[in-house]
């Protein structure tokens, strides 16, 4: 264990290292503590008449798990769906192909479930819940994909192809709601709706990154998410018109939207660096020079 | 002919002490007359024998005549406040929809429809002719004067056209029964057909009474069966209740599983401090004078007022709503109007 | 479970997270969900750290060419410091990238300040630039204080409800601490370089250790 640094020195540099030490900037408010012990603590259903298993009586914290951290040893946090409402979506999305996300599918997918019709009602956003359930499960099914496919002899072409292999499949997934898809949109693109809708479309895009193996964490961490949402946006959008077999014209579309960005985000860079270049240049002509900078 | 509610009052505050003496009472006009004896015996409205509830209910949600509860801002026994809220309500009901016109600014009305449109009674999912429509039975308690009900029966029969929904409105107040049969007069046969006005405490459904007009003989006693509603709804209701554990429990009794449990009720705007606070002030400050100035009747819009502010936060109700064993969807509640008011929705599950 | 590869950073990054087929002889951990005050905490830490290393790492670039112009036996020092804060910046680098932390959106703003801020007090003088560094240390030897100490405190409120804590917080612990170590060494050297001597003293570092503050606050949220 690392012990502090011992006061050898100078007696006036020791005692004011020493203080600084023992005197260090104060914590972060109490708040912030209280909400975390307060956040530890379970509620206990003490007097349940019905024992519930714990796993349908949950509530969810917040309704977009974002997660601003993620751990590899913790479990979880849990998911935006709470255990009945993964039942009755999971149960009202196999009709989905064939009655879009309306509240037919919804109350079908509750008498499915064995539930009556009306039950259906308790899903929160109600059909956008039903849409929510698409992305969501989408989204968390490419980590499985991406193993598949990088076993799968991916592993050359670097970052680039593996963004397109992991978006390309994710469009795909679109595949059997396509001609649901713009009612979809147009659920998602009401106003109430829109933050929702837009967070999950970051999550989507940061899986991506993540999965093909970028560890960038400066500026571009921005622009590459930023500029693949637009990207994806439109190639989905693009999908919901295309009737080529395969959709091979909507994987042309992505392929030539991404050499586009990627030319950009080239065109940036060497921008970038010629200006870094000609700044440090000069300066060091000039300090050459004997300017005193 | 309707009566002034300053005259119900009066005579409602006149008659306690005097009924424990006297069985009857004469009075020459025949409503008031029904609705006397009614409000004369709140013991008949506590069932003496307790239906047999499971070992296991808590011993809160038993409803005990003895045990303190609140009333607005005073404490009262859970007797004395279903005498007090008999009281208030029937010296409103003719005036209801105005005292909430006055303390919601017409919003009530939103607040309501969309209610009963996320419900969306009726519904089925089939096409009509293919299978019989599944037939849903809906009790609203605690709406006596039909607010609720009557949108369901709307949205069921014409929206949803499923002729095979109907509606019981249960109320402990018989004048805002009254209230709600004189207006269910003006829907149409089919939806008059399938609507049906009983008297009960939620707290105990094992014991309601259909309404019946003054004059005729006390009908018999029925109970609602276990598990024979889709639907059951109180809006603006279950905040006056004096033991909503035990009303909650008998919910999820006569729900079917997969049945709903929905509530509109007032909240907590505390998400938004100073919209909250100017909601406040004008709830303490303005309602209970407009009350005095419009219906004359300052105490009632005080005590209406004072148990919104008593009333659980969004969260604690919802978790009261878990405790009687339902389940819930996302948060449980939603919030309308920054949380001036809020529907909270759960469900019964299979066993 | 993905095995993540970091080949650029394997000198300072933690080790791959074990595979779901991975026969250890341990008994499986107990480990608590995070809650989400607690990711919200860690990941603004670790935004707010990668900001001050490459804050720092920019400062020395931009401080050594003056001062060691002038001074020439600082050279060693400053290369010292450097290699040091550039190590900082790999290893936080390495953590946000695995723990999937976004970075500080003011990333060029800080880059640009950090630049300007060593190359003036540069420019001033070694004392002031020795008491540039003295200022931003004691700043971010503080702040890592107070990280360790809320990193303690959730380890122990953990352990009290009979959970493990697992590998990740403990190295985690253990980074921040040999870390916060070095940027206290650097303080020391700083002030024994005469720190102390700049003119005006107080109005340089009271200045920069307010900016510090303000952009560690900033750090946090943006």
């Amino acid at each position: 264990m690392p012990s502090p640094p011992v006061a050898s020195r100078s007696a006036g540099a020791a005692a004011a290292a020493a203080r600084r030490i023992l005197h260090p900037s104060p914590l972060r408010p109490a708040t912030r503590w209280a909400t975390i012990k307060a956040a530890t603590t379970t509620r206990t259903l003490t007097t349940s008449r019905h024992h519930l298993p714990a796993s349908l009586s949950a509530t969810t914290p917040t309704r977009t798990s974002s997660r601003p951290y993620h751990s590899y040893s913790h479990p979880p946090p849990p998911g935006p769906f709470t255990p009945i409402e993964s039942l009755l979506l999971a149960a009202a999305y196999r009709h989905v192909p064939t009655h879009g996300f309306s509240p037919k599918a919804l109350a079908r997918g509750a008498r499915d479930a064995g539930y009556l019709d009306i039950s259906a009602t308790i899903v929160p956003d109600g059909v956008f819940s039903l849409v929510q359930w698409h992305l969501v499960t989408q989204r968390e099914a490419l980590a499985a994909r991406s193993a598949a496919l990088s076993g799968d002899g991916q592993k050359g072409g670097g970052v680039a192809s593996r963004v397109e292999a992991l978006t390309w499949e994710r469009l795909l997934g679109n595949a059997e709601v396509v001609g649901q898809w713009q009612e979809a949109l147009a659920i998602m693109a009401q106003p109430s709706y829109v933050p929702a809708s837009v967070k999950e479309l970051a999550m989507l895009v940061d899986e991506i990154w993540f999965l093909a193996g970028d560890v960038a964490v400066d500026p571009t961490w921005y622009t590459k998410r930023a500029s693949l949402s637009a990207i994806y946006a439109a190639a989905e959008l693009f999908m919901t018109n295309d009737r080529s077999p395969g959709f091979h014209d909507t994987r042309d579309f992505l392929r030539r939207r991404l050499e586009e960005a990627s030319e950009i985000g080239n065109l940036a860079r060497s921008v970038r660096e010629w200006l870094s270049f000609t700044t440090s240049a000069s300066t060091n002509v000039l300090r050459s020079k004997g300017v005193q900078i | 002919m309707a009566v002034r509610p300053a005259q119900f009052r009066r005579a409602l505050l006149q008659t306690p002490s005097r009924l424990r003496q006297q069985n009857t009472i004469q009075h020459s006009h025949p409503e008031l007359q029904h609705l006397l004896s009614a409000a004369s015996s709140p013991a008949r409205l506590f069932s003496s024998t307790v239906t047999a509830r499971a070992l296991n209910t808590p011993d809160y949600a038993v409803p005990n005549p003895s045990r303190p509860t609140h009333f607005g801002f005073q404490t009262v026994t859970e007797a004395e406040k279903i005498e007090r809220v008999a009281t208030v309500f029937t010296s409103v009901a003719e005036s209801y929809d105005r005292m909430n016109d006055l303390m919601s600014f017409g919003w009530h009305r939103i607040w309501k429809d969309h209610f009963v449109s996320s419900l969306n009674p009726g519904f089925s999912p089939l096409a009509s002719g293919l299978d019989p429509r599944a037939p849903q039975h809906i009790l609203d308690i605690a709406g006596g004067t039909g607010d609720i009900a009557f949108r369901m029966l709307h949205t069921a029969h014409i929206v949803n056209a499923n002729p095979d929904v109907r509606v019981t409105i249960s109320d402990i107040n018989p004048a805002m029964l009254t209230v709600g049969k004189q207006r269910s007069t003006l829907l149409p046969a089919s939806q008059q057909a399938a609507l049906s006005f009983v008297e009960a405490n939620a707290e105990d459904l094992t014991r309601t009474t259909p309404l019946s007009s003054p004059g005729t003989a006390n009908p018999p006693t029925s109970a609602i069966p276990s598990a024979s509603v889709d639907l059951y709804t109180v809006a603006f209701g279950i905040r006056n209740f004096s033991n909503i554990p035990a009303a909650l429990r008998e919910a999820y009794r006569v729900l079917k599983p997969g049945g709903v449990f929905a509530c509109l009720e007032f909240s907590k705007a505390d998400a938004h401090p100073l919209f909250n606070t100017l909601y406040k002030e004008w709830s303490f400050r303005a309602i209970p004078l407009i009350g005095q100035l419009v219906a004359g009747d300052r105490d009632s819009y005080q005590y209406l007022v004072e148990s919104i502010e008593k009333f659980p936060s969004q969260a604690d109700f919802r978790d009261m709503i878990i405790d009687a064993g339902f389940v819930v969807g996302g948060q449980g509640y939603e919030d309308l109007t920054g949380g001036v008011a809020a529907i909270h929705k759960g469900m019964k599950p299979r066993a | 479970m993905l095995v993540l590869r970091y080949k650029k950073y394997e000198h300072a990054a933690t080790p791959a997270p074990p595979s779901s087929n991975n026969s250890s002889t341990n008994p499986p951990q107990k480990l608590k969900p995070l809650t989400p005050s607690q990711t919200s905490f860690l990941s603004s830490a670790l935004r707010v750290n990668q900001a001050g290393e490459l804050a720092a790492t920019l400062i020395y670039t931009a401080q050594t060419p003056p001062v060691v112009r002038r001074e020439p036996h600082l050279r060693p020092l400053m290369a010292h410091m450097y290699e040091q804060e550039a190590a900082h910046l790999a290893t936080f680098n390495a953590l946000l990238a695995r723990h999937r932390v976004r970075p500080t959106a003011l990333y060029p703003l800080w880059s640009i300040l950090a630049t300007g801020l060593g190359w003036s007090t540069a420019v001033l003088g070694r004392e002031a630039a020795m008491a540039c560094t003295e200022a931003v240390e004691t700043e971010i030897g503080g702040h890592y204080n107070g990280q360790i100490r809320q990193l303690l405190e959730m380890v122990a409120g953990w352990e009290a409800e009979g959970y493990d804590v697992g590998d990740e917080f403990r190295e985690l612990i253990g980074t921040l601490r040999r870390i916060r170590d070095e940027e206290l060494e650097h303080l020391d050297h700083a002030v024994e370089h005469d720190a102390q001597k700049a003119e005006p003293h107080w109005l340089l570092t009271g200045a920069i250790r307010a900016g510090c503050r303000g952009a560690i606050w900033v750090s946090e949220r943006v």
